[in-house]
């Protein structure tokens, strides 16, 4: 049993799962779902199309480079089985993927690094733009302080429930 | 139109074949090409069938026949599919060959562009429709094969045709 790789997307294809296309030439194409064999027959791009792993890795917008990518090399050599290694296996497996989610999590974060300031700079730069969208230029000059989206009002609630007792 | 569109889809795949070496750049932009010529998103959502009656296939070993029309499929009230055996009229041939035109061969089909499921689960396509022929005994009768070959013809005990196959899906 081997784990595969889409073609088009990717994703891995468990077993029982997914199309596999032999052209002429002797090159196979694997597909894991027909959403990724209807666009390979539809002569698409997988670099091309926004969705897949290899549009994501060419734009940056995951990792590509890494250590943790070398264990998952395809091994054409078959090990005798053995019960300790494939123990040792499994529970490396288990930290191997839990150490590049997190190195995916952080390339991430570094990636939307700067994403609060720069909304905050674009959301100051558009009020004072277009505040004469929502209040009119002529109350904006008498008071300036209009300008400011908070007014504290004082509250005097106590004294004119004085008077209506006194009444 | 779906038979010009299975042309087109022939000639885009020989082309792409011919390029040789494929480095994924060649054959990205092979790709932009075809879609840039304005290929419809129509062309390869064609139901593939059984190889049935009338069905022409391919021959591809050096047995003489170049094409082959099959007039039955042993096994199968619907037709035959990978790994089976069919009998075919040779409709093409190399003018000195094994094969005349005009004679009557059973044949094993190599590859079929109908899916077949495997064992495991998955499925598996070619690109065309291939035939290698044999004699009554299930021997084939030339000496090479070529393209690719799928290894359901193991458990149909076509094992010589196995060994002569350049390349095994």
């Amino acid at each position: 049993m081997r784990l595969e790789k889409c073609w088009f997307c990717s994703s891995t294809i468990y077993p029982g799962h997914g199309i596999q296309f032999v052209r002429n030439d002797a090159t196979i194409f694997r597909f894991c779902r027909s959403k990724c064999h209807k666009n390979f027959k539809m002569k698409r791009n997988p670099r091309k199309v926004k969705w897949t792993k290899a549009y994501r890795r060419l734009h940056g917008k995951d990792m590509t480079q890494d250590s943790t990518f070398e264990f998952e090399r395809k091994r054409n050599r078959p090990e005798r089985y053995d019960r300790n290694l494939a123990e040792n296996t499994l529970k490396a497996i288990k930290k191997i993927d839990k150490i590049r989610v997190d190195r995916e999590a952080k390339h991430h974060a570094l990636r939307m690094k700067g994403k609060r300031a720069k909304e905050q700079k674009e959301a100051t730069k558009e009020l004072e733009q277009s505040i004469h969208m929502v209040k009119a230029p002529a109350a904006l000059q008498e008071e300036p302080s209009l300008t400011l989206p908070k007014i504290k009002v004082q509250v005097l609630k106590p004294q004119t429930e004085n008077h209506l007792m006194e009444e | 139109m779906s038979r010009v569109a299975s042309t087109w889809s022939t000639v885009g795949r020989s082309l792409m074949g011919s390029i040789g070496n494929h480095s994924s750049g060649l054959l990205r932009t092979s790709h932009d090409i075809m879609t840039r010529l304005g290929c419809s998103n129509f062309f390869s959502q064609q139901q593939r069938t059984f190889i049935q009656m009338r069905t022409n296939l391919k021959v591809v070993d050096n047995s003489g026949a170049k094409r082959v029309m099959c007039i039955q499929a042993l096994k199968g009230k619907k037709g035959a599919r990978l790994g089976d055996t069919i009998i075919a009229s040779v409709k093409e041939a190399q003018p000195r060959g094994k094969v005349k035109k005009g004679e009557v061969v059973y044949g094993v089909v190599v590859r079929a562009a109908m899916q077949r499921g495997r064992c495991d689960g998955s499925e598996i396509k070619f690109d065309d429709n291939a035939v290698v022929l044999v004699n009554k005994q299930g021997e084939p009768i030339g000496t090479r094969v070529f393209g690719p070959v799928p290894h359901e013809l193991r458990k149909k005990k076509h094992v010589k045709i196995l060994t002569l196959a350049e390349h095994i899906a």
